[in-house]
């Protein structure tokens, strides 16, 4: 089976490269690292937060652009577009959060899968950064978590806000 | 079990599923006809092969059971009397008994006893053989075989065919946009002029583009006979699963008293086996839904002046690569009295929300979990378990079901699936900077608009069009994108039906139309009314695809700029940035217009007024400062509250926007919800204060 995108959804050869590298850099996980005792997030800021997802979640970071809006649709939806052959719908994560604001215009989608079968698209400002996230901070972060989001506190104080997307997108569904 | 007895078992079931499912069909018909003729025949042929077949691998009690079934029904042949119901209702349950033991031989699991049906075969009375021949079981004539050179071929190889087809069909229609690129260059090099140089690259030119059309004419033939033949490997008629259902309605009727006919209209259309395979669940269930909550009792119907016997119809319907199946009866209708109470009573919805909700909000109340109208529990129904799983079924199959139901009339479901294979003639339109297709099956014709047919009124503008006064409306209004206009003279106009009806669409331009493959939306978006689909044009962008009857359902259709709600005009080349200014407006009670231009915006603003328009700065051709000026100059908008929202904080940007007109200024990691609003408010206010 083939595994390149199709020539309509390729970008241009130097870009595809680039997201390539990029995505497969934000794949690795550093050697020398703790496996057991961390949790693998890809980190990217809304606004003035610092927000993160779950590495295993994240299938790729691609520009966002050769998005289709879709009138009439709820304003959280952004619009949808081809990722590998599937169309896939675009989120703006800041409106999920309920109205955030931002730095600079988001450029990046992230292409995840929330854990039902089927894959969304967050926008966010920049191409993310993975991070470990020491385990224990985690669990305690999601266990005062009342909502979608789980507060990490990390040494220095600097906070990084964990989604749950599937919990988010659920909530967004119910209202 | 012998590993060869168990292949054969497996072709066994698959073969007596399908003579199960005639015999079913032919026993339902002879208790309303002459038990004689082709039907009996192929009747008496089934059973006698599943006898046959049965006795060749062994299975002696299935044969034996078989062989009764012969008995019980054989001496009636040549009768000009129908198959008495007893008779009929024992055969049909010996012969459920005897394909649910085929099953659970061949899964090797606990095997259903025998006994009872056999029994209830003994318990009929002895038929006097008929005084016409009685042909031999064995002189029929055998049914045929599959080929005996056939190969097996796995589901997922026939589904990877089936995705190669498409790319196929995408590369053709990119052929198509290289031959359009070729003319455009051509073109440039006409307008250069006829020198001999260029003469030569025209020359060449030309060639490739005759190469490139004949190439594309060969890959639209390789497409289309590759998908005429995937079509007969990977297809089976919906008669098929169809069929059996006349077996669960005379079931039915029977429990409940009801009197019901089934009438089936495209049973002959050919779908994709997966898809027939996970609709027959859902087909079930609606029609035992249609039985036993949508028809009334003969009596009651009698006294409502219809005819005793309800109508169930199915109608199977394929448009291009779309599906349209209908379970419609002829009963009572969605009763939302009886829908309101038992989400009360169940919790659903509080009573507030239930208040305010529309007939049609009611009506998704059925496919809620758990939820039923029923305080009992039958056999049929009662257990809130069922039109949810309808739901995700036909969900799972990425298509989406509706519900339509007139009280006292009948009710509707309507199941919209995608086809694997085949593709849909669209008209592709341009409304705004929105690409839009239109299935070119509900577009009767196009013209332009011209002063002398329109009759423009307070309320509404109508199309004199071949002596018929048809209702204009403006598609770029009907999906939100803006307020409704008047078309312009020369404005394209299309006339469009659907469920009966006629409009005239005005739109901005007709691209052409295109062979497209149209696609289910994905989940988040899949339930909005005005969307079939969308499909991949040549560059790779996707188009999405109108529902013609949303188009012409003018009342059903939630208001778009209710009259008294505040307007805001967003302004913004970013897709997020557009769909965050229309997150926090539309939750303070904004309708919001976007526009991805300020060409776009002044556009806009030319038709409709707004209270007040967010616009960001860094905006390519024209700037945020530009279109400000631009409108502070127009005598209809120079004192329209103008709010200029910037990546950067800077006290130059700041200035310079009060120079040209702005009312406020925010940056956009400022845009938090209350700063926004309250920002929009503050210059609502302040442009008050000035007038």
């Amino acid at each position: 089976m083939k595994t390149q995108p199709r020539q309509e959804e390729a970008f241009a050869p130097e870009l595809n490269a680039l997201l390539e590298r990029r995505a497969a850099r934000v794949r690795e996980k550093p050697s020398d690292a703790g496996e057991e005792s961390v949790l693998w997030v890809a980190e990217f800021p809304v606004g003035e937060d610092n927000y993160a997802i779950p590495l295993d979640l994240l299938r790729a970071a691609v520009p966002l652009r050769m998005v289709t809006p879709v009138p009439l649709s709820p304003p959280h939806v952004i619009g949808i577009l081809r990722f590998q052959g599937q169309i896939v719908t675009a989120l703006s994560l800041a409106s999920l959060l309920g109205g955030r604001g931002w730095r600079e215009d988001p450029a990046v989608l992230l292409v995840v899968d929330p854990g039902f079968g089927r894959l969304v698209a967050v926008d966010c400002e920049r191409i993310p950064k993975p991070v470990g996230l020491p385990l224990k901070q985690v669990e305690d972060a999601r266990a005062k978590a009342t909502g979608a989001v789980a507060e990490v506190t990390l040494p220095g104080l600097r906070q990084v806000q964990l989604l749950d997307l599937r919990e988010l997108m659920d909530r967004r569904e119910k209202r | 079990m012998d590993p060869l007895l168990e292949q054969l078992l497996t072709g066994f079931v698959d073969e007596s599923q399908e003579i199960y499912e005639r015999i079913t069909r032919n026993l339902i018909e002879l208790e309303n006809a002459p038990a004689q003729g082709t039907r009996f025949d192929d009747l008496a042929r089934g059973l006698h092969t599943l006898k046959g077949s049965a006795a060749t691998l062994g299975l002696d009690e299935l044969a034996d059971l078989a062989h009764r079934m012969e008995d019980a029904i054989l001496p009636l042949r040549g009768s000009a009397q129908p198959l008495p119901p007893p008779l009929a209702d024992a055969v049909l349950k010996s012969l459920d008994t005897w394909m649910a033991r085929l099953r659970a031989t061949a899964a090797k699991t606990e095997l259903p006893d025998l006994r009872p049906a056999l029994q209830l075969l003994t318990q009929q009375p002895a038929i006097e053989p008929a005084e016409v021949r009685r042909a031999e079981p064995a002189e029929l004539e055998e049914p045929q075989t599959a080929e005996e050179t056939s190969w097996r071929v796995s589901t997922r190889q026939v589904i990877a065919l089936l995705h190669e087809v498409e790319r196929l069909r995408e590369v053709r229609l990119r052929l198509d946009e290289r031959r359009r690129d070729l003319d455009k260059a051509a073109h440039q090099i006409d307008r250069l002029g006829t020198q001999v140089q260029t003469a030569e690259a025209r020359a060449v030119l030309m060639s490739m583009r005759r190469a490139l059309g004949s190439d594309g004419e060969e890959a639209a033939d390789i497409v289309s006979s590759m998908e005429d033949g995937l079509k007969a490997i990977s297809t089976m008629p919906v008669r098929t699963v169809i069929e059996p259902l006349r077996r669960a309605v005379r079931d039915l009727t029977k429990a409940t008293g009801k009197l019901a006919r089934l009438s089936v209209v495209g049973a002959e259309v050919s779908l994709d086996r997966r898809v027939l395979e996970q609709l027959r669940g859902p087909l079930v269930h609606l029609v035992r839904n249609a039985v036993d909550h949508g028809l009334e009792m003969p009596e009651v119907r009698e006294k409502a002046g219809k005819y005793r016997e309800g109508a169930l119809t199915i109608r199977v319907e394929q448009q291009g690569n779309m599906l349209f199946i209908e379970v419609a009866d002829d009963g009572s209708g969605i009763d939302l009295t009886r829908i309101r109470e038992a989400a009360l009573r169940r919790g659903v919805a509080p009573v507030e929300e239930l208040a305010t909700m529309t007939t049609a909000q009611m009506h998704q109340l059925i496919f809620r979990p758990g939820f039923t109208t029923r305080t009992d529990v039958t056999d049929v129904s009662g257990r809130g378990v069922g039109l949810d799983v309808v739901r995700d079924q036909v969900h799972a199959l990425h298509g989406h079901v509706e519900v339509l139901s007139v009280p006292g009339q009948g009710t509707r479901f309507i199941l919209t699936l995608p086809a694997e294979l085949g593709s849909s003639p669209v008209l592709v339109v341009r409304c705004g900077e929105h690409q839009l297709g239109l299935p070119m099956a509900a577009v009767e014709s196009s013209r332009v608009a011209r002063a002398r047919d329109l009759r423009v009124g307070r309320a509404r503008v109508q199309l004199e069009h071949q002596q018929q006064l048809l209702p204009v409306q403006d598609l770029g209004a009907l999906v939100g994108l803006r307020q409704p206009e008047a078309p312009a003279d020369g404005q394209p106009i299309l006339i469009v039906h659907a469920q009966g009806r006629r409009l005239a669409l005005s739109v901005d331009e007709v691209i052409g139309d295109k062979e497209l493959v149209i696609r289910p939306l994905p989940m988040e978006v899949r339930d909005l009314p005005a969307w079939q689909g969308a499909a991949t044009l040549a560059r790779g962008e996707l188009v999405l695809i109108l529902r013609p009857d949303f188009l012409v359902n003018l009342e059903a259709r939630p208001e778009s700029g209710v009259t008294g709600t505040r307007r805001a005009l967003v302004v913004d080349d970013s897709l997020t940035a557009r769909a965050l200014h229309r997150t926090t407006l539309e939750a303070a009670g904004y309708t919001v217009h976007t526009a991805a231009s300020a060409k776009q915006a002044l556009e806009q603003l030319r038709h409709a007024a707004y209270d007040v328009m967010v616009t960001d700065i860094g905006m390519e051709e024209m700037d945020g400062f530009e279109l400000t000026a631009a409108v502070r100059q127009r005598p209809e908008t120079d004192g329209m509250p103008i709010l200029l929202v910037s990546a950067r904080d800077s006290e130059t940007d700041r200035r310079r926007g009060a120079s040209v007109g702005a009312d406020g200024f925010l940056t956009k990691k400022d845009c938090v919800s209350g700063r926004l609003l309250s920002e929009v408010s503050a210059v609502i206010a302040r442009r008050k204060g000035l007038s």
